[in-house]
This record gives C-alpha cells, structure tokens and sequence, in this order.
C-alpha cells in the first residue's frame, strides 16, 4: 500500500516538474520576442566580409610563372594551368589558367603556396550562375576585380558583429567612425615593437 | 439576467410590421448571421496565418512577412491567390473521388461547429439544446476525412500520416469529452449560451478556470492535439513523414487542409474560451459596474456597449490562447507515437476521469458554487 502511495506521489511530483519546465521554455521563448531581430536584408543591406574572408581567387596572369604548385597543394588538383616550354628562353609561358568554382571548397590552399603570390583571395561571395560550367573562371574572369559593399551605393554595409564597439550588439545607424572593440592588429603590433627587447 | 440585444427579433418585428408573414421575415434573417460568420472564420484565418508568422519570426528574432500589405498582413492573400493558380493534382494512381472529398470533409464540420459558438446572449447562430455536444460530435468527423485523404492518396507516408491523425484524434477526444462533461455538469447544459450564463456574475472570478483547472489544462492539450498542433504534430511531421497525409496535395484541396487546420486552431480557441474563460464576460461584470454608476441595464447604449465589448471579449481570449498555441509551438518538441498515445490513454484519460468524479463530488457537497 505504502509502495503504491509512494510511486503515486513520484508520478505527481514528475508531472509538475514537467509542467515546470514547460512553463519555463516558454518563458525563454517569451523573452526572445521582445529581442531585437538580427535580420540583414540580404540585397539591400550586406555584412562586410572580414580580412580573412575566403571568397573568389584572384589571379594576376602576368605574375604566374606556370610552376603548378597551386594543383599539387590543391585537395583536388582543380586549377588547369596550360603552358609551353619556350624554348628560345627556356622557360615556360602560360596560356590559359583556369579555375572551377563550382568544385573548389575555398580551401585557399593554393593561395597559401603560390611562390609569386599572383593568387589572392577576394571578398567576393555572390557567385550564382544558371548554368553550372559558368562557374568555370577563365584567366579573364579570374582577374576581375571584386566589387566592394561599401562603394555599391545600392547596399547599406553592416559590420559583423566582432567589429562593432564594445557592448553593441545592433550594426545598424552605428556612429560614423566608431571604433570595433580592442585593440586593432597594427596597435599590437606597434606596441610589441615599443617594448624594450629582453 | 437580461436579454441583452435580441437583433433576430427586432429584424423579425421590422419586417413583420412591413407586412410579411413571421415565415418570410424569418427565412430572410437566417442567412445573414451565417454569412457574417462564414465571413468571420475566414478572416479569422487571416489574422492567425499573420500572427502565426510575425509571432514566429520574433521567437526566432526574425522580422517575418512585412513586403506584402502593411506589416505582412496580406500574406494570407497572398498565399491562398497562389494556391488558387496552382495546378490540381490528382495522382494516377490515387482514388479520384476520395482524394477530393477527403479535404472537404476535414473543413467543413469545423466551419459547421461555429453555429454554436455564442460571441453575446444573443450573438450566436442558433443556441441549440445540444450545443457543445455537436462541436464534439462534428469534430469527430474530421478524422475520417484525414484517413480518406491519408489513404486514397496511395503513398506510404500519406497513409501513415493519415493512420496517426485518426490514433491522435480518436484518443484525444475521450478526455476532451471528459473534460466538457465536468463542465456540463456544472452549468446542468449543453448549450453553450448556458455554459456561459453560468460562469457569469462575479466577473473573473466567475469563471470556470478557478472550479476546473485540471479541466482546463486537459481540455486545451487536447485540442492542441485535435488540431495537430506542435508538440502533437505527428500526422504532418515533415521529418518523418514528409507533409504526413498532405503529402500529394497541391493548389486548392492543399489549401483547404491549411485553412481547417487553422479555423480549427480558432475555434478551439473560441470554446476554450467559452468554457472555461467566461466566454463574452468582460474580468469585471458589467451588470454590476452598472449597477455601481446607477445605469439601468436595459438602456439602450449600455447594451451597444456590452454587446460589443462581448464580442471583444471573446475574440480577446481567443486569441490569448492561439498566442500561447503559438508560442507552445517554438518552446516544445514534438513527442513520439509513443508517447503520445501513453499520454493520451494513461495520463490525461485517468486525470479526466478523476476530474469528472471530483466534479460531480464537490457539487453534492457545495451545490451553491458547483452549480447544484
């Protein structure tokens, strides 16, 4: 009998439990209502990309000297260099170079390694092709240049948010020349070489 | 108790006074209270379908639909004028005639039950002796038209999706029965302008959430269940089942399961709120603020006014209860067949019936606060 009562008691006490956390989940999800949304209006407004954003490669034809280590450090071996060997100079003059975006993962293995650094990342991210092997870029289309959301006068930028001031968690109507939060890479740098060397 | 605004009646008498018989007058009322309803639930799909997206979006701190109408409203329109231009589909090996009538028999018991839904004493389709008791008898009937559709769409996730709805339903309804007979028990009807009457009087503390708590609890988790509503989704899990028995519908038999999923959400709304919440009563009785500023309560402008903060009042519930359908629907996860029907058969049937006892119990003991 006394078991009885018991496992009821238990069953009770587990039912209010779960009423219990059902009540505070709704609390939290109440609470989120009245969050600001973090919406960017994607053709509207763009988030600057960071340095380090690893968007399309650039390359630079004139700087390539057809040596193919970006196809040996590359996962796959995407990029297609086409040379011939001159031999009156006796070196190698690069006719086409060629990489598909539409394999690439962006690793930017081959901007890693390239010796003439003729290939760069860019911040260029909007890549949408209707016909899959338009996404193949040729030396032409790889040596474009990317065009930047803070010169298209079409987009309002929006600075991510670990470069907005301390305790700023709203990219929008930020003040003109605010400044992100800690301290930037060059002040580390000057600072590092102001110290007296031990 | 009085009348309140009798607007059949004062028709009935105009016309009668105009020379036609007490027939003609009253053919010619009959379908204007239909038509006025008719028009009511479909907007009322509007304004859930908006809130159900701006609510969403702002649990998730997204901004929702704003493009279309001012602040999104149009959205609704938007997608049903979509739905409309849709091509039908029927599958080639789909039961023709079934796979058409199983949406319309989901929709149209849940726009039949608004006849008994009272917004005022006298603002109500037909008050009918049964009352609550057709609402629990036409919203059995939907599952059927679940199966039909689930079944006749010959695919294996319709089918499932279709079984599940009709598990789901039928196992819900019996503690929701349950739940509406401690009720009835107490308001001695079934008439759903009764119902109300009864918790009238006392303002808030009228009300038939204070003598039925457990009643209420049971009663809204079961119809959450009877609407398919997140954490009981099951028959239309897109996880499991892809849309459940939705999956091969298109154009305007898809939007007919999308609307009697969302007038249904309001209706339950409108009879949780009947039942429990004091229906047209607004949290002070009005019949005593009357009586505190020396207002006779035949006066004819009290009466405008009562008459529509009534409806105000209800709607205002109503929609309480479809803000916290909505915001239940971010805040818990969607339980397994398992446990659903573990929940269903073994904790909220016993509860209900422990419920039912207690109620009739307590209105021995107290008759004067139970309704004896």
């Amino acid at each position: 009998m006394l078991g009885f009562l018991k496992q009821v008691g238990d069953y009770a006490k587990e039912s209010f439990q779960a009423a219990k956390y059902i009540g505070q989940g709704l609390s939290v999800t109440f609470d989120h209502m009245s969050r600001r949304p973090i919406t960017v209006q994607y053709p509207y407004e763009k988030l600057i990309p960071s340095e380090r954003f690893r968007g399309r490669i650039h390359f630079e034809f004139d700087k390539c000297i057809s040596c193919e280590v970006c196809v040996r450090v590359c996962p796959i071996n995407l990029p297609v260099v086409d040379w011939d060997f001159d031999k009156a100079t006796k070196k190698k003059t690069l006719k086409h170079y060629s990489i598909d975006f539409g394999v690439c993962i962006f690793c930017g293995n081959c901007v890693e390694y390239c010796p003439t650094n003729c290939l760069s990342m860019t911040e260029e991210y909007e890549l949408a092709a209707y016909d899959r092997h338009e996404l193949n870029y040729d030396n032409v289309a790889l040596g474009r240049l990317p065009y930047k959301v803070t010169q298209d006068p079409m987009v309002t930028p929006l600075r991510e948010l670990a470069y907005l001031p301390k305790g700023v968690m709203d990219p929008h109507d930020l003040p003109a020349n605010s400044r992100r939060a800690g301290k930037l890479p060059q002040e580390i740098l000057e600072e590092a070489e102001a110290e007296p060397k031990s | 108790m009085n009348q309140g605004i009798d607007l059949q009646g004062s028709f009935v008498r105009a016309l009668t006074d105009l020379g036609l018989s007490y027939g003609v007058a009253k053919t010619l009322w009959l379908p204007l209270p239909m038509v006025l309803i008719l028009i009511a639930a479909t907007v009322s799909i509007f304004v859930t379908v908006w809130l159900e997206r701006k609510i969403s979006a702002a649990a998730q701190q997204r901004i929702g639909p704003e493009y279309v109408g001012p602040l999104g409203t149009l959205q609704a329109a938007a997608d049903g004028i979509k739905l409309i231009f849709k091509e039908d589909i029927t599958p080639a090996k789909a039961d023709p005639i079934l796979f058409t009538l199983g949406p319309a028999l989901v929709v149209i018991p849940v726009f039949l039950s608004y006849v008994i839904v009272p917004f005022g004493q006298n603002l109500v389709i037909t008050d009918i002796g049964v009352g609550i008791f057709l609402w629990i008898a036409l919203s059995s009937i939907a599952p059927i038209g679940l199966l039909m559709a689930g079944y006749s769409s010959n695919n294996k996730y319709s089918l499932l999706g279709g079984l599940r709805a009709a598990a789901q339903s039928i196992s819900y309804e019996i503690p929701m029965a349950l739940a509406v007979l401690a009720v009835v028990l107490m308001s001695n009807s079934l008439s759903t302008i009764d119902i109300v009457s009864q918790q009238s009087g006392y303002g808030i503390l009228g009300w038939n959430i204070w003598r039925q708590p457990a009643g209420f609890l049971i009663f809204w988790i079961a119809a959450l269940a009877e609407c398919e509503r997140l954490p009981f989704d099951l028959p239309e899990a897109e996880e499991e089942l892809v849309a459940g028995y939705q999956t091969e519908y298109t154009g305007m038999k898809f939007g007919l399961f999308y609307v009697g999923s969302y007038v249904n959400l309001v209706l339950s709304a409108l009879i949780v709120s009947i039942l429990y919440l004091g229906g047209w009563e607004f949290p002070v009785s009005v019949t005593w603020l009357a009586d505190v500023f020396g207002v006779s309560e035949t006066t004819p402008w009290l009466q405008v006014i009562t008459a529509s903060v009534g409806i105000m009042m209800t709607l205002f519930k109503a929609y309480a209860l479809v803000f916290i359908a909505i915001l239940l629907r971010w805040t818990v996860p969607r339980v397994r067949i398992d446990q659903l029907l573990d929940f269903g058969w073994k904790f909220l049937l016993p509860v209900s019936l422990v419920n039912l006892l207690l109620t009739a119990g307590l209105k021995l003991a107290f008759p004067f606060a139970f309704g004896g």
